[in-house]
């Protein structure tokens, strides 16, 4: 297969906002579900990505796969495509089929024709006038807000920016697989002092916890850097990558990892509170639902897991006769809304799990009747 | 079936490929370059088998001949001719394929190594990490960079490594292709040794560049192991590439 190993197929997240649960399906269309009806209410298929070569006479097109989790800001929808395009949607034009882009509803595309960037895995993230996606191609772009314009492009990073920015109050904080933290001006995207470098790259996506910054390495180790400092605050060793974003609460870290094992880890220390081994890797990002931690690992096994104490219950799915609770992988991160918790399996379905009765809802495929 | 082949063939391969990128600065290039070497010393005595099975059946080439000639209408005597021959001569005609048919598995590993480790999509860098060792050889690789040596190892169609592995395949085809005097299976010999050397060519078009690298260190280095143990050119001669003074001053004449 050209370019190497598996073929790029997605995984999005699932964002819920007044009343309506948006997603990335498989098959690269932007939904939209009534989060209480459940009906889907619109679907918008992102431009296809086409690619030639020298063996296939013209040029061949397939749908652009989806990895991000949309952001939302009231009717706007925000999202990154593996084939690099940046997509404001809006809900209400959608909802009427209207061409795309309705500029006076606030919808546009980035890029045009004009300038191609590289492929967009992290979701895109939203803060005050700008909408900040990092790229394939190893820089991170700022886009106006209104009108999808660029503000600035960093200079390039990494060979590649697959993890999520993290934005704090006027700083931009990104981790390369080449080992990097940069802290970047939101303002101009230029490099600001501070950096830090470990000796092997970093595989997730940063997450700041008051001045402490926590991500996942090749070297299966979680790693606690104080902003400022040079050094690792700690580094908590495990037997494979911590790939999931990581969930912080109350000064305790919840991470879930490759090895299969979510681990309770104290922020200050890095000393361990308690783990569980699900069976299997875990790749999507956890949820949090007050002490509760909704956690899929990877064979579609979903568990409850008390945060405080560890103790944990398997999700039943009553619809299946399958030992797993969702018969096919899961991957996107999960979303939390109202007692229910919303996971997008690779099976392009939409799985709701009820969170007091520790089993699946219901579930229904992300296509439009 | 699938777990038995990682864990034995694929995930050692995978690894030594990864770790060997790291010790050699980061290039993913030489590594390739470094494992093909690594897996053909490993491979020499099979290779050896196989060389010295071909020389015999060369040096057998004459008879064979001569019986060609002589039962060329009819194939059954012929085949039993030639087994005779062969049982005299204490020759199995299968033993240069059996040590090829042996390699098959570390070539098809070394491939899908290459294949795994340039992980450019998300899918891929996840499947990948699922391979790996805890060595810390092999943490400290990351991120492989696919540019190496001047190459995007993870792009196909690089016309100049298709055209390379094209011409060292039909070269090392040449040395080990014995004439026949049977003009269809001539005819087939000479269809073979095109053939190959252009599907591998399209197959590196096709590819990652990564593996056409591999494919052509391969290749060369088989033409030198040829070279010096299967006793020079064998049946290709170089010089026919270039045209002789006797045969320039033939073109010459002709065009006068």
């Amino acid at each position: 297969m050209p370019g190497g190993g598996q073929p790029a197929q997605g995984w999005s997240g699932v964002v819920s906002q007044e009343g309506m649960i948006y997603v990335g399906s498989m098959k690269g269309e932007v939904v939209a579900v009534n989060s209480s009806t459940r009906n889907l209410e619109w679907s918008y298929a992102l431009p296809i990505q086409s690619s030639s070569s020298i063996m296939s006479c013209g040029r061949t097109s397939a749908p652009a796969p989806i990895y991000g989790t949309p952001a939302v800001d009231g009717d706007l929808v925000y999202i990154g495509s593996y084939n690099g395009k940046v997509l404001a949607l809006s809900s209400s034009a959608r909802s009427q089929g209207l061409p795309f882009p309705q500029a006076r509803s606030g919808e546009w595309l980035y890029s045009g024709t004009e300038e191609v960037i590289g492929g967009i895995v992290a979701s895109p993230v939203v803060d005050e006038d700008a909408i900040y996606v990092t790229s394939s191609d190893g820089r991170v772009y700022s886009l106006n807000r209104d009108f999808g314009d660029l503000n600035w492009k960093s200079d390039i990073l990494g060979e590649k920016l697959w993890t999520l920015p993290v934005i704090e109050s006027d700083t931009i904080y990104v981790s390369t697989f080449d080992g990097y933290i940069y802290a970047l001006s939101t303002e101009t995207g230029k490099k600001l002092p501070w950096s830090f470098k470990a000796e092997v790259g970093f595989v997730s996506s940063p997450v700041l916890y008051k001045d402490i910054i926590f991500v996942g390495s090749f070297d299966n180790n979680l790693y606690a850097i104080k902003i400022g400092d040079d050094k690792a605050l700690w580094k908590f060793p495990a037997s494979r990558w911590f790939w999931a974003a990581l969930v912080v609460k109350d000064g305790v870290v919840y991470a879930g990892c490759l090895d299969g094992k979510i681990y309770a880890i104290t922020g200050e220390t890095g000393e361990e509170l308690w783990e569980f081994d699900t069976g299997s890797p875990i790749v999507s990002s956890p949820v949090l639902v007050d002490d509760l931690l909704v956690v899929a690992a990877e064979s579609g096994n979903v568990f409850v897991i008390n945060s405080k104490t560890g103790d944990k219950e398997r999700v039943r799915n009553p619809g299946t006769t399958s030992e797993r609770t969702i018969d096919a992988p899961v991957r996107a991160s999960l979303c939390a809304h109202e007692g229910m918790v919303y996971i997008h399996a690779q099976d392009d379905r939409l799985y709701v799990v009820d969170i007091n009765e520790r089993k699946v809802h219901e579930s229904f495929p992300l296509t439009i009747k | 079936m699938a777990e038995l082949w990682s864990l034995i063939i694929l995930n050692p391969v995978l690894n030594v490929l990864i770790a060997l990128s790291s010790i050699l600065s980061n290039s993913f290039g030489l590594a390739i370059i470094a494992l093909t070497i690594v897996v053909r010393l490993i491979l020499a005595p099979l290779t050896l088998r196989q060389i010295n099975s071909t020389k015999a059946m060369q040096t057998m080439q004459p008879k064979i001949q001569e019986l060609q000639k002589k039962y060329g209408k009819n194939q059954q005597k012929l085949q039993q001719e030639m087994m005779k021959v062969y049982k005299e001569a204490g020759v199995n005609p299968l033993g240069c394929i059996w040590p090829m048919l042996v390699q098959f598995p570390i070539w098809i590993a070394l491939y899908q190594s290459i294949m795994r480790a340039l992980a450019t999509t998300p899918e891929s860098l996840l499947d990948l990490s699922y391979h790996l060792y805890s060595w810390q050889v092999v943490s400290q690789a990351f991120p492989l960079s696919s540019h190496s040596l001047g190459l995007d190892l993870g792009a196909s169609g690089n016309i100049i490594l298709a055209i390379l592995v094209g011409g060292t395949m039909w070269v090392q085809q040449k040395m080990t292709t014995a004439p026949s005097v049977d003009p269809k299976q001539q005819s087939m010999n000479s269809m073979m040794q095109l053939m190959m050397p252009l599907m591998f060519g399209l197959f590196v078009l096709m590819f990652p560049g990564g593996l056409g690298l591999f494919w052509a260190v391969s290749t060369v280095i088989g033409i030198a192991v040829q070279y010096f143990l299967g006793g020079g050119w064998g049946y290709f001669n170089p010089r026919s590439l270039v045209p002789g003074p006797k045969e320039a001053s033939t073109q010459r004449r002709a065009r006068r």
